[in-house]
């Protein structure tokens, strides 16, 4: 049997139909519910040697930023639509502003404004990974430093 | 051995144009003579009947073998026929002419197996054409395919979508309408 | 009298074998003993006679061939494209042995490119990590870090709100160099 030649026409009209559908998945995400954003706010400080076990996960993360101590503050989800914007309260007066933007190349851009009252601290867009995240530390709090680690997975 | 229709229609289905032109040549002139005595003009007669024929390849894979195919078939040719009659509006003096011709160099008397084979004759089928032609478009497509076909009122009734008694009230009708206009003639 | 328009009305109907056998068995009767009704047929026959010459005379002359070139020719050139478009496909629709080889290879194709949804990352090999990249930042006045932690390649993003913090910082100030 030529199949090269004479290939059976309705494999070639249903794989031309998937190839189809398969182009159509980052647009079948984006164009899905948003992205759901999970904040975990750390203290970290050098006023003991914990480690909460509740960061196990992210361990390997935080061992490079050399506090001696880590604990899981608060952990929060939301999920914003695209273009959305969420707001996080973060100790000491601080609010995280989360905005995704776009989804593109299995990577989710994320709109983040840091702000102590009504006043920004910072501004920055990042592409992370779906499923990914980034750590945004710093502020003072108590004893130590808040990290912030931000996390992003489209819905 | 001759195939049916039907079986012609299946290997139209499956794509052999020589099958569709079997059916073609079945019922090219049947179609053609339902046309024409619809809509009067030899020339948009013969458009429409192509037309009718195209149609029918385009849509073959409709045809379910629901009915019989020459219904099928003439259903397009009327509804093609009746809808071309209601755009355009020829002049009877127009149609005469043309069908005048016709009369004229003895083809219709000679190949109709018209009992008159005379000038009288011509002068009956003149007149008989233009009375047709004063005719409705829905009375004219029973009264052909009577004349022509001779189909049943049922099969008229599943060409035109009405009830056979209503194909008996339009061709009662068109009958004395014409028989009104030919009247001594006759 | 009467009797004579019914019959006339069902005249029609009568010669054209349309009528059952009783009501047809009434009118031959009445049309056999009436003059009137029988000039009648008469001329009814005479009218079906003449109009089927007449229709059939129209259509004298009418050669296959060039009429077949018409339909021919509109088959060939007046499809829209959707037409055509089905004619083509329509043969894909017989049984065809071996015909669901190349969709299920398409699938399995798909298959792999899709895991990326359920393995993150897996596709661009396990170093590539956890990798952001960062687009813009604008620390309003403040000092500010980017640096990548080395086994997970997690970005790091360092707000230095106190100034006196940036002696004690393990980064570098207000760029976006990720050598670290």
């Amino acid at each position: 049997m030529n199949l090269l030649g004479n290939p059976p026409r309705l494999t070639l009209l249903f794989s031309f139909w998937l190839l189809l559908s398969s182009g159509s998945l980052d647009a079948a995400e984006k164009g899905q519910q948003g992205v759901q954003l999970n904040i975990g706010t750390i203290l970290a400080s050098n006023e003991s040697d914990d480690f909460d076990p509740k960061l196990s996960k992210i361990k390997n993360q935080l061992e490079v930023i050399k506090y001696r101590s880590y604990r899981l503050i608060k952990e929060e989800n939301q999920k914003v639509p695209w273009n959305g914007n969420a707001a996080f309260e973060i100790p000491g007066g601080r609010t995280l502003m989360v905005m995704p933007q776009e989804y593109r190349n299995n990577r989710i851009s994320l709109k983040v404004r840091l702000l102590a009252g009504e006043k920004p601290l910072l501004d920055t867009t990042v592409r992370i990974r779906n499923r990914g995240n980034f750590l945004l530390g710093g502020p003072a709090h108590e004893e130590g430093v808040l990290i912030l680690s931000i996390s992003a997975m489209t819905q | 051995m001759e195939l049916s229709d039907w079986e012609l229609v299946q290997r139209c289905q499956q794509g052999e144009i020589a099958a569709f032109q079997e059916l073609v040549v079945k019922y090219h002139r049947k179609v053609f003579m339902v046309v024409l005595g619809i809509v009067n003009h030899r020339e948009d007669a013969m458009e429409i009947a192509q037309e009718t024929f195209f149609r029918a390849y385009r849509n073959i894979n409709g045809f379910k073998g629901g009915s019989s195919f020459y219904t099928w078939l003439y259903r397009i040719a009327v509804n093609l026929s009746i809808d071309f009659q209601r755009r355009q509006k020829r002049s009877p003096v127009e149609f005469r002419e043309t069908m005048d011709d016709l009369m004229d160099k003895g083809e219709g008397a000679k190949l109709a197996n018209d009992p008159y084979v005379d000038v009288q004759g011509r002068e009956i089928g003149k007149r008989l054409l233009a009375a047709i032609d004063e005719l409705t478009p829905d009375h004219k497509a029973v009264i052909v395919m009577r004349a022509i076909e001779g189909l049943s009122y049922k099969d008229i009734g599943r060409v035109l979508g009405c009830s056979e008694g209503t194909v008996m009230s339009r061709l009662h009708y068109a009958r004395k309408k014409l028989q009104e206009k030919l009247g001594p003639y006759l | 009298m009467k009797d004579c328009e019914v019959i006339e009305s069902s005249l029609g109907a009568w010669l054209d074998g349309e009528l059952d056998r009783s009501e047809a068995e009434r009118v031959r009767i009445h049309v056999q003993e009436c003059p009137s009704c029988l000039g009648e047929k008469e001329r009814l026959e005479r009218l079906q006679a003449s109009l089927k010459g007449v229709l059939e005379g129209g259509a004298s002359g009418l050669a296959f061939e060039p009429f077949w070139d018409g339909v021919r020719q509109r088959i060939l050139e007046r499809k829209p494209w959707h037409a055509r478009l089905w004619d083509w496909a329509r043969p894909a629709f017989y049984p065809q042995r071996l015909a669901w080889a190349i969709p299920l290879v398409i699938v399995f194709l798909l298959g792999i490119l899709s895991l990326e949804q359920f393995f993150p990352g897996w596709r661009w090999g396990l170093n590539r990590g956890n990798v952001a990249a960062v687009d813009s930042i604008d620390g309003h006045g403040f000092n500010v870090a980017v640096f990548r932690e080395s086994k997970t390649k997690t970005t790091v993003i360092w707000l230095f709100e106190d100034q006196e913090d940036e002696n004690e910082s393990s980064g570098e100030s207000a760029s976006t160099d990720s050598s670290f």
